[in-house]
């Protein structure tokens, strides 16, 4: 399965290559954001807001965003061009293809990962040391590439582009309500601060606010870690070699 | 393994519309078997079964001695199936492309497989060019070759010619004559007749059904024939079924009179026929 996923993985970083404009967008796009929010904060003039709190955590939604919605696009757009069902007729398992798809766009999310983490840094005057730095980098890193596998799962649901719209917000508003960057969860009632560990940004902004001292809990991103191999198996599980 | 493909009462529904209803094939190896019909009559359906790419609801299939469904990684090891999209990858060029599918069979020798398909497919001199750059044809062609590249015993192909120039497609046909005399055994599907007339047997399809299945000769000889005889100054006209046999008793009736000036005789052909079944078959569901 190993060879074929690399198989997989290769092709889609040829096809990356080739398509420059997707490329450019995918990396400039989270930059233009992360100037926006900058641009936000700044004309912000609350004492009450205190930018720190939120724009790492920020960061890490942006990238989960644009790292789910390619991926689903992508997917989907494999099974429209009937692409997905000739490689699996071809041998292709549904292990090599979720395993290629994982490779080659966590190297695109790696990418996305650093450009956003240092815009931030540099914008915001960002003054952690770089074991810190690192820490925070490897778990919007994980968030991003469970988005991935989050992309692959809700592509399996989706027969057509056009029904990836509804899925956009089902998962990324979630997501952003039941985070904690809006309101903390404790102060949410208790069934509805449950539904916060199916939001994976929930375990990424944990660990994120504990890395930064603040009121967070660093060892979030195991439950970020479990939270990415549920997604994986049930991605493998849910994606139909026969309709 | 008695058949290459053998299927028995396949029953296949999308919801109220049953798009399979109680087919029966058998296919032997080395046959070129093709499959008939126009739009809707479960072509593709009964493809997509054949190579486990769709479940079907009742009845019986064989591919290889394998079930599509629950064997499918022992089948496709020695299958080629050609979609009727081409199914590539636009962004990529024609020897990526067959690279990429070639790949999933771990060949050896992939890259001397490439280029031997590349030169039949008369893609050499734009294997590097991105395929979304190609026409329908060409695109077909490197579909056909992601097809070929690992050498399958049991081709599956769905309208593989539309869209191709009729040189090319006289080449095809060589070759998958060619290939049919080394064993493989092929199942085409096409709207055009004059293809089944390749093939060793053929499946007339409507509406999931399948009307009539025999070689292309005995189907023709289903066909009626126009039969005009001169005789001094009036045209005997009559349509003959079974004509190589009606034909001398008509005949028989006018003897050898030398009044008779000009006999001729107008077969239908394959796609008269086809399309008489289909017809039939119309009427008979209305």
């Amino acid at each position: 399965m190993f060879d074929q996923m690399l198989a997989v993985a290769w092709r889609v970083l040829r096809q990356l290559a080739r398509d420059r404009r997707f490329l450019g967008l995918s990396l400039f796009v989270p930059l233009l954001i992360t100037y926006m929010l900058y641009v936000f904060f700044e004309g912000v003039k609350n004492p009450f807001v205190k930018p720190r709190e939120f724009i790492l955590p920020m960061g890490a939604f942006m990238v989960h965003f644009i790292t789910y919605l390619l991926c689903t696009i992508v997917l989907v757009r494999e099974r429209t061009a009937h692409t997905l069902a000739r490689m699996f007729v071809n041998g292709y398992t549904r292990g090599s293809v979720i395993g290629g798809y994982m490779l080659s766009y966590s190297l695109l999310a790696t990418l996305q990962t650093l450009i956003v983490l240092v815009a931030l840094y540099g914008l915001f005057k960002l003054d952690y040391d770089w074991q810190t730095l690192l820490a925070i980098y490897g778990v919007t890193w994980l968030l991003a590439v469970i988005s991935i596998a989050l992309g692959i799962l809700v592509s399996n649901f989706a027969r057509n582009e056009g029904q990836i719209f509804p899925f956009v917000p089902l998962v990324t508003l979630p997501s952003l309500f039941f985070s904690g960057l809006i309101v903390p969860v404790s102060s949410l009632p208790q069934w509805m601060g449950a539904l916060a560990y199916i939001a994976p940004l929930y375990y990424a902004t944990e660990a994120i606010r504990g890395l930064t001292g603040q009121k967070g809990d660093v060892s979030q991103w195991a439950g970020l870690l479990i939270y990415g191999a549920i997604v994986f198996v049930l991605a493998t599980f849910t994606l139909r070699e026969q309709e | 393994m008695d058949n290459a493909v053998q299927v028995a009462g396949l029953v296949k529904r999308y919801g109220k519309l049953e798009a399979l209803k109680n087919i029966h094939l058998r296919i032997a190896p080395g046959e070129i078997f093709g499959l008939v019909g126009a739009n809707g009559a479960g072509k593709s359906t009964l493809i997509q079964i054949l190579v486990g790419a769709l479940r079907y609801d009742q009845g019986q299939v064989s591919v290889l001695g394998f079930e599509p469904l629950k064997q499918a990684r022992l089948l496709r090891r020695d299958l080629g199936y050609m979609p009727q999209s081409p199914a590539l990858y636009e962004d990529l060029s024609s020897r990526e492309n067959i690279r990429f599918f070639g790949r999933a069979h771990r060949l050896p020798d992939l890259e001397k497989r490439l280029d031997e398909v590349l030169d039949f497919m008369q893609l050499r001199d734009r294997q590097n060019e991105p395929v979304h750059t190609f026409s329908g044809g060409m695109k077909q062609r490197v579909s056909l070759a992601c097809t070929l590249i690992h050498r399958p015993k049991l081709l599956l192909l769905d309208e593989a010619t539309a869209g191709v120039d009729p040189k090319l497609r006289e080449a095809f046909w060589a070759h998958f004559h060619e290939l049919a005399a080394q064993g493989v055994t092929i199942l085409f599907s096409t709207h055009q007749m004059d293809e089944a007339l390749h093939c060793s047997r053929v499946a007339v399809m409507r509406q999931g059904v399948v009307l009539a299945c025999d070689t292309p000769r005995n189907l023709l000889m289903r066909g009626r024939a126009q039969v005009k005889i001169w005789r001094g100054d009036t045209v005997l006209d009559e349509r003959l079924d079974d004509y190589p046999r009606t034909l001398p008793l008509l005949l028989q009736q006018h003897g050898l009179d030398p009044a008779v000036s000009r006999i001729e005789v107008i077969e239908e052909t394959l796609e008269d026929v086809v399309l008489n079944l289909i017809n039939a078959g119309e009427d008979s569901h209305v």
